[in-house]
């Protein structure tokens, strides 16, 4: 269990902080997303977790254990893949996981044995002599969640892990993400990408300007929201409205002068609602 | 364990761009061979010795200094700043400690290969030098301080330019001024004090007097020692310390 308590970070020279007096509580085996625009806190609640950064104020506990940077024992349970491109580009896909597999003291035959599942598995095993320069950023991407699974972690942090993948991989990551939660990794999940938050995520926190707008399963907050939506075009912009039965939408939709569709809600209307700002798209 | 990986990764480095290494570890000492030893030096002699075998020992402590430093500063620096590689050391349950000093080991090996460079070029040209187990220790310690040195520069700079700036306010002052290029009984005894404290002083020292023959000195291996432990604790130090590393 991943217990975040009160943290606010403040980073240097910066009069506003990034986080504010942040609470969740994240079980274990959870698939939990954390949702924000840019600048939201999202990266920074990351890099928190991996204690990369030191919070102003606050705590973090993993399974009743204070995580500190020097806390191996709890630092063990965890593993990371950043939304930067965060590999040594003069080492080998096969180089990178063998250091993974060292820093973590994984025994060298589980290393050889678990590089060439994941290598195969994510289509890498054939570029697994290249250098990491000459890898797409498709590539390097799913080779860092291959080093982040190389460990076989109780906790998985994900920092915008598909940015940059064809939708064939983005769905092949997502399969494979949904089998390790139901064998019982937890997964702390940012995206971008709302619909994968949806489709992946039991619970979501709703981040904006540092702070916790929400905590909740996405079907919860669809169902808030109203599960049917139309949407109007008035020919400058599109305004959506939500509803709770079919019958009210259609009603509704029937008054419309304008042209309009209806659908199903989408945790992405819950989204531009709450926070109240258009999603950029990456 | 973390000492062996941090070790490792100084191996595939060097593994990767050994030829551009080596090209590069031999340019400059060989030009002060040729410069300062065979040229100019063609013109003094200190002592009843030759100033070529008076500078060569200054050229390894050097040469391993600088290979050394470079080694650990400028990949450390990067793998922190732009290649973000260097988080997944921080992530990891590997301990911080082993860590330094395996990239201390990592960085002085490099400045012992450097100082063998010099060694085969100086050796077949006539450069006369006893050499013993004690030579490479005194390289070995003198790598370490100079690693470690690297790994703290990497660690306290905020640009990649900042490693260039704690090479050109130390570094380099240290290869002109401790025993390297001339005696230090010729400058004033101020500054002498001064250069004596410096570790790169007592490696050229070291190095020079068992190749005259004579047994190193016991204080100044431990001066080295000391500096190498100092600047490993600092660098485990600061990366506990930085709030944002």
């Amino acid at each position: 269990m991943i217990e975040i308590k009160n943290i606010s970070k403040t980073y240097p020279g910066q009069k506003v902080p990034a986080l504010k007096d942040i609470s969740l509580t994240i079980e274990t085996g959870e698939f939990f997303g954390l949702l924000g625009p840019n600048g939201a806190g999202k990266t920074t609640m990351i890099k928190l977790l991996a204690t990369l950064l030191k919070p102003s104020a606050g705590e973090i506990y993993i399974d009743g254990e204070l995580l500190e940077r020097s806390n191996r024992n709890v630092k063990r349970k965890l593993s990371m893949v950043t939304q930067e491109f965060s590999l040594r580009s003069n080492m080998t896909p096969e180089q990178v996981m063998e250091l993974q597999g060292r820093l973590y003291h994984v025994p060298k035959d589980n290393i050889k044995e678990r590089t060439r599942e994941l290598l195969a598995f994510c289509d890498l095993y054939e570029h697994r002599k290249k250098i990491c320069r000459q890898l797409s950023g498709g590539m390097k991407r799913k080779l860092m969640l291959c080093r982040g699974l190389l460990t076989e972690p109780e906790i998985l942090i994900l920092d915008e892990p598909t940015v940059g993948l064809d939708p064939f991989a983005r769905r092949q990551m997502w399969d494979l993400l949904k089998q390790l939660n139901d064998k019982g990794m937890t997964i702390l999940l940012t995206t971008h990408y709302i619909d994968e938050a949806q489709y992946l995520c039991k619970r979501i926190a709703l981040i904006d300007q540092g702070r916790v707008d929400r905590v909740e399963s996405p079907a919860v907050l669809i169902k808030e929201l109203g599960i049917i939506a139309v949407d109007e075009f008035d020919g400058n912009h599109t305004k959506s409205k939500f509803f709770a039965v079919r019958d009210e939408a259609l009603k509704y939709a029937a008054s419309l002068a304008n042209e309009f569709v209806i659908r199903s809600t989408t945790l992405e209307d819950v989204f531009v609602t709450r926070i109240g700002k258009k999603l950029e798209v990456k | 364990m973390g000492i062996v990986t941090a070790i490792w990764e100084k191996w595939v480095e060097f593994k990767f761009e050994w030829s551009k290494i080596t090209a590069a570890a031999v340019v400059s000492p060989l030009l002060y061979m040729i410069a300062l030893g065979w040229g100019l030096g063609s013109m003094t002699r200190m002592d009843n010795i030759r100033y070529i075998d008076f500078l060569v020992p200054g050229l390894i402590a050097m040469s391993t200094m600088n290979n050394s430093f470079s080694a650990v500063a400028n990949a450390l620096n990067n793998q922190r700043i732009f290649e973000h590689s260097f988080e997944q050391v921080i992530i990891s349950p590997t301990s911080l400690g082993e860590y330094v000093i395996g990239q201390s080991i990592g960085g002085s090996l490099r400045g012992i290969y450097s100082g063998i460079l010099v060694l085969l070029i100086a050796l077949p040209c006539g450069v006369s030098l006893k050499l013993s187990p004690g030579f490479f220790l005194v390289m070995f310690l003198n790598g370490l301080a100079f690693g470690a040195m690297g790994v703290l520069a990497a660690i306290l700079s905020v640009t990649h330019s900042d490693v260039g700036r704690f090479s050109t306010f130390i570094i380099t002052p240290m290869t002109f001024l401790c025993n390297t290029l001339f005696p230090l009984e010729q400058i004033p005894r101020a500054i002498q004090i001064l250069i004596e404290w410096m570790p790169l002083t007592h490696a050229s020292s070291q190095l020079r007097s068992i190749s005259y023959g004579q047994a190193p000195s016991l204080f100044s291996i431990l001066v080295l020692a000391a500096y190498s432990v100092l600047f490993m604790v600092l660098s485990v130090f600061f990366i506990n310390k930085k709030k944002n590393l």
